[in-house]
Protein backbone atom coordinates (compact mmCIF):
# COMPACT_ATOMS: atom_id res chain seq x y z
CA UNK A 1 0.00 0.00 0.00
CA UNK A 2 2.88 2.04 0.89
CA UNK A 3 4.51 1.68 -2.26
CA UNK A 4 1.09 2.34 -4.66
CA UNK A 5 0.71 5.91 -2.30
CA UNK A 6 4.50 6.85 -3.31
CA UNK A 7 3.87 5.68 -6.79
CA UNK A 8 0.95 7.81 -7.13
CA UNK A 9 2.80 10.53 -5.34
CA UNK A 10 5.48 10.72 -7.23
CA UNK A 11 3.06 10.97 -10.65
CA UNK A 12 1.40 13.55 -9.18
CA UNK A 13 4.14 15.48 -7.75
CA UNK A 14 5.52 14.91 -11.67
CA UNK A 15 2.62 16.12 -13.49
CA UNK A 16 0.64 18.52 -11.21
CA UNK A 17 3.25 19.60 -8.47
CA UNK A 18 2.58 23.24 -7.19
CA UNK A 19 0.02 23.98 -9.28
CA UNK A 20 -3.15 22.11 -10.16
CA UNK A 21 -4.29 25.20 -12.76
CA UNK A 22 -1.81 24.17 -14.91
CA UNK A 23 -2.92 20.46 -15.15
CA UNK A 24 -6.21 21.35 -15.15
CA UNK A 25 -6.37 24.18 -17.38
CA UNK A 26 -5.08 22.89 -20.50
CA UNK A 27 -6.63 19.91 -20.29
CA UNK A 28 -10.11 22.33 -20.16
CA UNK A 29 -8.75 24.16 -22.66
CA UNK A 30 -8.08 20.85 -24.81
CA UNK A 31 -12.26 19.94 -23.85
CA UNK A 32 -13.02 23.68 -25.37
CA UNK A 33 -11.02 23.27 -28.32
CA UNK A 34 -13.07 19.71 -29.07
CA UNK A 35 -16.28 21.25 -28.39
CA UNK A 36 -15.60 23.55 -31.29
CA UNK A 37 -14.15 21.49 -33.68
CA UNK A 38 -17.78 18.83 -33.21
CA UNK A 39 -19.52 22.33 -33.23
CA UNK A 40 -18.29 23.09 -37.07
CA UNK A 41 -15.92 26.48 -36.00
CA UNK A 42 -13.87 26.99 -39.15
CA UNK A 43 -10.10 25.58 -38.06
CA UNK A 44 -8.52 29.14 -37.94
CA UNK A 45 -11.06 30.41 -35.61
CA UNK A 46 -10.36 27.04 -33.26
CA UNK A 47 -6.42 26.75 -33.58
CA UNK A 48 -6.64 30.54 -32.68
CA UNK A 49 -9.01 29.80 -29.57
CA UNK A 50 -6.60 26.72 -28.24
CA UNK A 51 -3.58 29.43 -28.34
CA UNK A 52 -5.95 32.02 -26.80
CA UNK A 53 -6.74 29.57 -23.84
CA UNK A 54 -3.40 27.90 -23.49
CA UNK A 55 -1.94 31.50 -23.32
CA UNK A 56 -4.44 32.92 -20.59
CA UNK A 57 -4.04 29.63 -18.54
CA UNK A 58 -0.07 30.21 -17.96
CA UNK A 59 -0.91 34.29 -17.45
CA UNK A 60 -3.31 33.52 -14.79
CA UNK A 61 -1.07 31.15 -13.24
CA UNK A 62 1.83 33.46 -13.23
CA UNK A 63 -0.40 36.26 -11.96
CA UNK A 64 -1.58 33.95 -9.20
CA UNK A 65 1.91 33.03 -8.29
CA UNK A 66 2.74 36.70 -8.29
CA UNK A 67 -0.19 37.22 -5.87
CA UNK A 68 0.88 34.41 -3.39
CA UNK B 1 4.07 20.08 -59.19
CA UNK B 2 3.81 16.21 -57.65
CA UNK B 3 7.32 16.46 -56.90
CA UNK B 4 7.29 20.28 -55.69
CA UNK B 5 4.72 18.82 -53.06
CA UNK B 6 6.89 15.57 -52.50
CA UNK B 7 9.77 18.09 -51.84
CA UNK B 8 8.06 20.59 -49.89
CA UNK B 9 6.65 17.38 -47.21
CA UNK B 10 10.33 16.18 -47.31
CA UNK B 11 11.72 19.36 -46.34
CA UNK B 12 8.52 19.53 -43.54
CA UNK B 13 9.36 16.31 -42.67
CA UNK B 14 13.28 16.86 -41.93
CA UNK B 15 12.75 20.96 -40.35
CA UNK B 16 10.36 18.72 -37.76
CA UNK B 17 13.01 15.97 -37.49
CA UNK B 18 15.54 18.98 -36.75
CA UNK B 19 13.30 20.73 -33.96
CA UNK B 20 12.90 17.48 -32.24
CA UNK B 21 16.78 16.78 -31.87
CA UNK B 22 16.97 20.51 -30.86
CA UNK B 23 13.95 20.12 -28.13
CA UNK B 24 15.38 16.77 -26.75
CA UNK B 25 19.01 18.14 -26.51
CA UNK B 26 18.35 21.14 -24.91
CA UNK B 27 15.79 19.77 -22.48
CA UNK B 28 17.64 16.79 -21.98
CA UNK B 29 20.98 18.90 -21.08
CA UNK B 30 19.08 20.86 -18.52
CA UNK B 31 18.18 17.67 -16.79
CA UNK B 32 21.65 15.81 -17.48
CA UNK B 33 23.08 19.08 -15.48
CA UNK B 34 21.08 18.70 -12.72
CA UNK B 35 21.83 15.15 -12.73
CA UNK B 36 25.76 15.54 -12.81
CA UNK B 37 25.68 18.28 -10.38
CA UNK B 38 24.50 15.12 -7.84
CA UNK B 39 26.71 12.65 -9.06
CA UNK B 40 29.84 14.58 -8.82
CA UNK B 41 29.00 15.75 -5.08
CA UNK B 42 28.63 11.55 -4.30
CA UNK B 43 32.07 11.00 -5.89
CA UNK B 44 34.03 13.67 -4.42
CA UNK B 45 32.60 13.26 -0.94
CA UNK B 46 32.30 9.51 -1.06
CA UNK B 47 33.40 6.58 -3.14
CA UNK B 48 33.88 7.16 -7.18
CA UNK B 49 33.34 3.63 -8.18
CA UNK B 50 29.85 3.09 -6.19
CA UNK B 51 28.57 6.43 -8.18
CA UNK B 52 29.20 5.10 -11.50
CA UNK B 53 28.05 1.72 -11.28
CA UNK B 54 25.03 3.90 -9.63
CA UNK B 55 24.91 5.69 -12.78
CA UNK B 56 25.17 2.62 -14.95
CA UNK B 57 22.45 1.31 -13.31
CA UNK B 58 20.29 4.43 -13.55
CA UNK B 59 20.84 4.72 -17.60
CA UNK B 60 20.49 1.25 -18.26
CA UNK B 61 16.68 1.52 -16.25
CA UNK B 62 16.37 4.89 -18.06
CA UNK B 63 17.05 3.26 -21.56
CA UNK B 64 14.83 -0.01 -20.82
CA UNK B 65 11.95 2.60 -20.07
CA UNK B 66 12.46 4.39 -23.38
CA UNK B 67 12.71 1.66 -25.31
CA UNK B 68 9.55 -0.21 -24.14
CA UNK B 69 7.10 2.49 -23.07
CA UNK B 70 8.50 4.30 -26.31
CA UNK B 71 7.63 1.40 -29.11
CA UNK B 72 4.97 0.27 -27.02
CA UNK B 73 2.90 3.74 -28.24
CA UNK B 74 4.15 4.11 -31.33
CA UNK B 75 3.33 0.53 -32.42
CA UNK B 76 0.22 -0.17 -30.82
CA UNK B 77 -1.74 3.15 -30.14
CA UNK B 78 -3.37 4.75 -33.20
CA UNK B 79 -1.61 7.88 -33.49
CA UNK B 80 -4.65 10.43 -33.03
CA UNK B 81 -4.99 9.27 -29.87
CA UNK B 82 -0.96 9.44 -29.00
CA UNK B 83 -1.10 12.96 -30.04
CA UNK B 84 -3.88 13.45 -27.87
CA UNK B 85 -2.65 12.03 -24.82
CA UNK B 86 0.59 12.38 -24.84
CA UNK B 87 0.69 16.19 -26.38
CA UNK B 88 -1.90 17.04 -23.73
CA UNK B 89 0.83 16.04 -21.40
CA UNK B 90 3.71 17.84 -23.09
CA UNK B 91 1.63 20.81 -23.49
CA UNK B 92 0.82 20.24 -19.08
CA UNK B 93 4.68 19.58 -18.67
CA UNK B 94 5.64 22.31 -21.24
CA UNK B 95 3.37 25.06 -19.56
CA UNK B 96 5.15 24.41 -16.08
CA UNK B 97 8.45 24.82 -17.16
CA UNK B 98 7.50 28.25 -19.01
CA UNK B 99 5.61 29.79 -16.55
CA UNK B 100 8.55 28.86 -13.47
CA UNK B 101 11.05 30.53 -16.17
CA UNK B 102 9.06 33.52 -16.68
CA UNK B 103 8.93 34.22 -13.01
CA UNK B 104 12.58 33.43 -12.89
CA UNK B 105 13.22 35.42 -15.60
CA UNK B 106 11.66 38.18 -13.93
CA UNK B 107 12.62 37.94 -10.50
CA UNK B 108 9.45 36.44 -8.84
CA UNK B 109 11.53 33.03 -7.98
CA UNK B 110 15.20 32.06 -7.39
CA UNK B 111 17.44 31.37 -10.00
CA UNK B 112 18.56 27.54 -10.04
CA UNK B 113 21.91 27.71 -8.81
CA UNK B 114 24.27 24.38 -9.23
CA UNK B 115 27.22 25.66 -6.88
CA UNK B 116 24.56 25.56 -4.37
CA UNK B 117 23.16 22.75 -5.19
CA UNK B 118 26.28 20.97 -4.65
CA UNK B 119 27.43 22.51 -1.86
CA UNK B 120 23.91 21.47 -0.20
CA UNK B 121 24.47 17.44 -0.88
CA UNK B 122 28.16 17.33 0.11
CA UNK B 123 26.44 18.69 3.57
CA UNK B 124 23.63 16.14 3.53
CA UNK B 125 26.37 13.71 2.43
CA UNK B 126 29.22 14.70 5.00
CA UNK B 127 26.60 13.76 7.73
CA UNK B 128 26.31 10.03 6.60
CA UNK B 129 27.98 7.29 7.99
CA UNK B 130 32.02 7.00 6.82
CA UNK B 131 32.62 4.83 3.82
CA UNK B 132 33.25 1.34 4.01
CA UNK B 133 37.08 0.35 3.91
CA UNK B 134 36.67 -2.38 1.14
CA UNK B 135 33.73 -3.07 -1.49
CA UNK B 136 30.61 -1.47 -2.10
CA UNK B 137 29.24 2.07 -0.73
CA UNK B 138 25.69 1.29 -0.83
CA UNK B 139 25.12 5.25 0.15
CA UNK B 140 27.31 6.20 -3.26
CA UNK B 141 25.28 3.68 -5.27
CA UNK B 142 21.84 4.61 -3.75
CA UNK B 143 21.61 8.68 -4.00
CA UNK B 144 23.83 8.22 -7.41
CA UNK B 145 20.95 5.75 -8.56
CA UNK B 146 18.10 7.94 -7.60
CA UNK B 147 19.52 11.52 -8.76
CA UNK B 148 19.94 10.20 -12.12
CA UNK B 149 16.87 7.56 -12.05
CA UNK B 150 14.69 11.55 -10.94
CA UNK B 151 16.51 13.51 -13.27
CA UNK B 152 16.43 11.00 -16.45
CA UNK B 153 12.73 10.52 -15.87
CA UNK B 154 12.73 14.12 -17.24
CA UNK B 155 14.66 13.20 -20.08
CA UNK B 156 12.89 9.82 -20.66
CA UNK B 157 9.27 11.66 -20.68
CA UNK B 158 10.48 14.29 -22.96
CA UNK B 159 11.96 11.70 -25.49
CA UNK B 160 8.95 9.71 -25.39
CA UNK B 161 6.20 12.16 -25.55
CA UNK B 162 8.29 14.10 -28.27
CA UNK B 163 9.35 11.22 -30.13
CA UNK B 164 5.95 9.54 -29.64
CA UNK B 165 3.70 12.62 -31.26
CA UNK B 166 6.11 13.75 -33.71
CA UNK B 167 6.30 9.77 -34.82
CA UNK B 168 9.98 10.21 -34.32
CA UNK B 169 11.54 8.54 -31.57
CA UNK B 170 14.71 8.08 -32.70
CA UNK B 171 15.83 11.75 -33.18
CA UNK B 172 14.59 12.68 -30.22
CA UNK B 173 16.16 9.87 -28.03
CA UNK B 174 19.62 10.56 -30.59
CA UNK B 175 19.34 14.53 -29.12
CA UNK B 176 19.22 13.16 -25.80
CA UNK B 177 22.25 10.82 -25.79
CA UNK B 178 24.35 13.75 -27.70
CA UNK B 179 23.35 16.11 -24.71
CA UNK B 180 24.09 13.11 -21.91
CA UNK B 181 27.52 12.31 -23.60
CA UNK B 182 28.50 16.21 -24.06
CA UNK B 183 27.01 17.35 -20.67
CA UNK B 184 28.76 13.80 -18.67
CA UNK B 185 32.18 14.49 -21.20
CA UNK B 186 32.39 18.25 -19.98
CA UNK B 187 31.61 17.68 -15.89
CA UNK B 188 34.40 14.93 -16.57
CA UNK B 189 36.96 17.51 -17.68
CA UNK B 190 35.95 19.98 -15.09
CA UNK B 191 35.27 18.08 -12.76
CA UNK B 192 32.62 20.14 -10.74
CA UNK B 193 29.18 21.57 -11.24
CA UNK B 194 28.75 23.05 -14.48
CA UNK B 195 27.33 26.56 -13.69
CA UNK B 196 28.04 28.29 -16.30
CA UNK B 197 25.15 26.14 -18.73
CA UNK B 198 22.60 29.16 -19.20
CA UNK B 199 20.15 26.94 -16.94
CA UNK B 200 17.31 29.77 -16.61
CA UNK B 201 17.64 30.62 -20.33
CA UNK B 202 17.76 27.01 -21.96
CA UNK B 203 14.35 26.28 -19.25
CA UNK B 204 12.94 29.05 -21.31
CA UNK B 205 13.70 28.29 -24.41
CA UNK B 206 12.55 24.28 -23.71
CA UNK B 207 9.20 25.62 -22.18
CA UNK B 208 8.53 27.47 -25.17
CA UNK B 209 9.29 24.03 -27.46
CA UNK B 210 7.16 22.12 -25.44
CA UNK B 211 4.16 24.34 -25.15
CA UNK B 212 4.22 25.04 -28.99
CA UNK B 213 4.56 21.14 -29.64
CA UNK B 214 2.16 20.47 -26.79
CA UNK B 215 -0.63 22.47 -28.19
CA UNK B 216 0.25 21.26 -31.68
CA UNK B 217 -0.18 17.91 -31.70
CA UNK B 218 -2.51 18.12 -28.76
CA UNK B 219 -4.63 19.97 -31.03
CA UNK B 220 -4.22 18.04 -33.86
CA UNK B 221 -5.83 15.23 -31.37
CA UNK B 222 -8.90 17.11 -30.96
CA UNK B 223 -9.26 17.41 -34.45
CA UNK B 224 -7.94 20.72 -35.22
CA UNK B 225 -7.10 20.79 -38.48
CA UNK B 226 -4.05 23.39 -38.38
CA UNK B 227 -4.30 26.25 -40.82
CA UNK B 228 -0.70 26.18 -42.18
CA UNK B 229 -0.16 22.81 -41.78
CA UNK B 230 2.97 22.18 -39.90
CA UNK B 231 4.52 25.18 -40.54
CA UNK B 232 1.78 26.34 -38.16
CA UNK B 233 4.37 25.04 -34.97
CA UNK B 234 6.73 27.77 -35.96
CA UNK B 235 3.79 30.62 -35.44
CA UNK B 236 3.02 28.46 -32.45
CA UNK B 237 6.18 29.08 -30.94
CA UNK B 238 6.76 32.57 -31.77
CA UNK B 239 3.40 33.32 -30.37
CA UNK B 240 4.17 31.64 -26.89
CA UNK B 241 7.67 33.48 -27.31
CA UNK B 242 6.64 36.81 -27.48
CA UNK B 243 3.97 36.38 -24.18
CA UNK B 244 6.51 34.86 -22.48
CA UNK B 245 8.85 37.81 -23.03
CA UNK B 246 5.71 40.04 -22.56
CA UNK B 247 4.99 37.93 -19.00
CA UNK B 248 8.69 38.69 -17.96
CA UNK B 249 8.29 42.69 -18.19
CA UNK B 250 5.01 42.16 -16.44
CA UNK B 251 6.09 40.27 -13.65
CA UNK B 252 9.34 42.75 -13.35
CA UNK B 253 6.91 45.42 -13.64
CA UNK B 254 4.78 44.02 -10.70
CA UNK B 255 8.21 43.67 -8.42
CA UNK B 256 9.22 47.09 -9.00
CA UNK B 257 5.69 48.37 -8.10
CA UNK B 258 5.56 46.40 -4.96
CA UNK B 259 9.10 47.60 -4.52
CA UNK B 260 8.36 51.14 -4.67
CA UNK B 261 5.07 50.72 -2.38
CA UNK B 262 7.06 49.31 0.33
CA UNK B 263 9.57 51.53 0.25
CA UNK B 264 6.97 54.87 0.01
CA UNK B 265 5.41 53.00 3.12
CA UNK B 266 8.44 52.75 5.02
CA UNK B 267 8.60 55.29 8.08
CA UNK B 268 11.78 56.87 6.75
CA UNK B 269 9.96 58.58 3.72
Amino acid sequence: MRYVRSFFGFWYDFLVGDRPELFVGPIAALVLAWLAVRAGVPAPMTAGLLFVLVATVGGSSIAWAMRE
Amino acid sequence: MALLRQSATLAGMSSIALVTIISSFLASAVEFVEAVTIVLAVGVTRQWRSTLLGVVAALAALTLLVAIFGTAIVLFVPINVVRLVVGGFLLIYGLQWLTKAVLRAGGARAKHDEAAIYEREIAELQAEPPVPATGMDWISFTVATKGVLLEGLEVAFIVVTFGASAGMLGPAAAGAAVAGALVLGVAFLVHRPLEAVPENALKFAVGVMLTGFGTFWAGEGVGIDWPAGDATILALLAGYAVLALVGVYAVQGRLANRRLRVTAASPEH
